[in-house]
């Protein structure tokens, strides 16, 4: 097996400066495969510094990817605004109830002016924690809900894009509240020294129209960017389903990185965007890192880089979205293992010389 | 003359649909009851058409979800009017589908999608909601008799769920009676050989063309 020459600190800075590096930064985006890495239960992270800052630790230690990023949920600041999160035991927490039921409540939701209360406090702990293990040696980022999204766990998805068309004060009404928690939370992560990394699915093509997207999403992201960009660090937009007619006002977000799943590809992302911004994906998280053989990732592995390593902006290769719990230890090691064995620079590529 | 009168309700009330304006379409069915038109062609030739044309503009991305949503708010609305008037003998027998989220997940957006298109295409449609245990879909569609259930889910960590209504089907004796449909993020086709599905749609267009295939048509 091939190891690792550099540390993913070292590695990003110097893909960055154009200078030799061992291999492509390679980011599975473990999410809570973190948990399955301690042995411990998926809900006894949400609200537990230490042990979320262990598992991301220890995961990190295990497979020696490029990026931590301290994520359980994308519900950490809907529910401080009041939507219900359901937290089966060893699942993944989801939405139960939005904090609101009728849109006429709307103008009552509040932001949130510090992020004290006890979630927020357990992932910013987790965020310092982690920094403190490893901060040195690897890139740490806590996830953040983008206000689209965000708004959509206030009111209900339905609601809110029947909003969209109905009353666009409404929706964006939401959003300059969801704006205003980000604001904070962000300051708070940055504050800890992490990066926000930013998600926001509900504002894919697979949901809402491009124009839509311009309307209620890229001025709300562009001012969360800014903000950042202002803290002097680099940000990285993550956007699930599908994103190939919203690639340019992605971009326009100002985000340094655009994170995109396999219902998009990466040629055309290259061509489209890639002189703006750096990629990562696309690895399928459900139909190969879930589901298929350690071949099936290598052969998705070396297709992914075959096709974006010449990105003029450069690429990480990533899964396209947080990879399901029970995603086995063997597939993501097949993806690290895929990206080591190719190296770099990366030459002649066959898609098919996976030995998996 | 009697002819055009209808053909221009009809037109106007599928115009109102795709326009996504409900009170234009609930004005219309209610004209169309007054000059007594019949109702199961109104439903059918101006609400129903409506329907398909939005389905259209969205498989075109000329529409998205949320034209999508309001043009079945407008499209019910017109049925909510026009319902009651339907005489007993046009209301044909329907083959009847189940649908529902596995439970352990809450998005129901595309699962209320497929509803819509099937309702529209002639199909009844049983809707559990979100969150379903997977016994429950078993037990509704022995209790309605219905031919199909449509499973749905976003979430990687519900797609056992699908697996496990196959499996009671089973045990039950029951999987020679109902055919089980899934659709969803995650899932697949090979998916739904793995698990024993009899078919998977990746859009609701495809879900009804797949219902549609599997029930031999809209009549039981």
């Amino acid at each position: 097996m091939i190891r690792d020459l550099m540390k993913p600190a070292e590695r990003l800075k110097a893909y960055a400066d154009g200078s030799p590096i061992d291999r492509l930064p390679c980011v599975p985006i473990v999410g809570n495969i973190a948990a399955r890495v301690i042995e411990e239960k998926v809900s006894s992270l949400r609200n537990n510094g230490r042990l979320l800052a262990r598992a991301h630790v220890a995961a990190y230690k295990r497979f020696g990817y490029d990026g931590i990023r301290i994520f359980t949920d994308l519900y950490v600041q809907a529910e401080a605004m009041g939507a219900k999160v359901r937290c089966p035991s060893d699942e993944t927490a989801y939405l139960e109830k939005p904090a609101v039921s009728n849109t006429d409540q709307i103008d009552a939701i509040r932001p949130i002016d510090t992020p004290k209360s006890g979630l927020f406090r357990e992932h910013l702990d987790a965020m310092e924690r982690t920094l403190e293990a490893v901060g040195k040696e690897v890139p740490v980022t806590g996830a953040l809900t983008g206000p689209f999204t965000n708004a959509s766990f206030l009111v209900g998805t339905e609601n809110l894009v029947r909003l969209t068309l109905k009353r666009p004060r409404a929706v964006h009404r939401l959003c300059e509240v969801s704006l205003e928690t980000s604001l904070r939370y962000a300051e708070a992560i940055l504050k800890t020294g992490c990066t926000p990394s930013l998600t926001d699915p509900m504002s894919s093509s697979t949901l809402i129209s491009p124009k839509q997207f311009r309307e209620f999403v890229l001025p709300y992201l562009t001012r969360l960017v800014d903000y950042i960009h202002g803290q002097g660090k680099a940000v990285t937009l993550h956007i699930c389903g599908k994103t190939h007619p919203v690639w340019e006002s992605m971009a326009d977000t100002g985000a340094d990185c655009l994170s995109i799943d396999n219902d998009a590809s990466l040629l055309a992302a290259k061509s489209k965007v890639g002189s703006r911004v750096r990629l990562m994906g696309n690895v399928p998280p459900a139909a190969v890192m879930l589901q298929g053989s350690p071949g099936d990732v290598r052969r998705e592995a070396r297709r992914c880089v075959s096709q974006a390593h010449d990105n003029p902006r450069g690429y990480i290769v990533a899964s396209g979205c947080s990879l399901p719990t029970e995603t086995p230890f063997a597939n993501v090691d097949a993806m690290m293992d895929a990206v080591r064995e190719i190296g770099y620079p990366v030459n002649e590529i066959s898609p098919v010389d996976g030995n998996g | 003359m009697e002819l055009n009168a209808n053909a221009e309700i009809f037109q106007g009330l599928s115009n109102a649909v795709v326009d996504m304006d409900e009170e234009r379409t609930v004005s219309l069915a209610e004209m169309s009851i007054e000059l007594g038109i019949d109702a199961y062609l109104t439903i059918n030739n101006g609400l129903v058409t409506g329907m398909m044309r939005a389905g259209d503009l969205f498989e075109q991305e000329e529409y998205f979800i949320p034209e999508l949503l309001l043009c079945s708010d407008a499209m019910y609305a017109g049925l909510s009017v026009l319902q009651p008037h339907l005489k007993k003998e046009t209301e044909k027998l329907k083959s009847r589908v189940v649908i529902g989220v596995i439970e352990g997940d809450t998005h129901d957006i595309g699962k209320n999608l497929v509803k819509i298109m099937l309702e529209t295409s002639g199909f009844e449609v049983i809707d559990l909601g979100r969150d379903i245990p997977p016994r429950s879909f078993a037990d509704e569609a022995d209790r309605s008799g219905a031919r199909i259930i449509a499973l749905s889910t976003l979430m990687t960590t519900t797609m056992d769920g699908m697996n496990e209504v196959v499996r009671i089907l089973e045990r039950n004796n029951r999987r020679n009676r109902h055919q089980v449909i899934i659709g969803g993020g995650p899932v697949s086709s090979a998916f739904a050989k793995r698990i024993g599905a009899d078919g998977y749609a990746p859009n609701a267009s495809d879900a009804v063309r797949l219902v549609k295939q599997l029930t031999g048509g809209v009549e039981r």
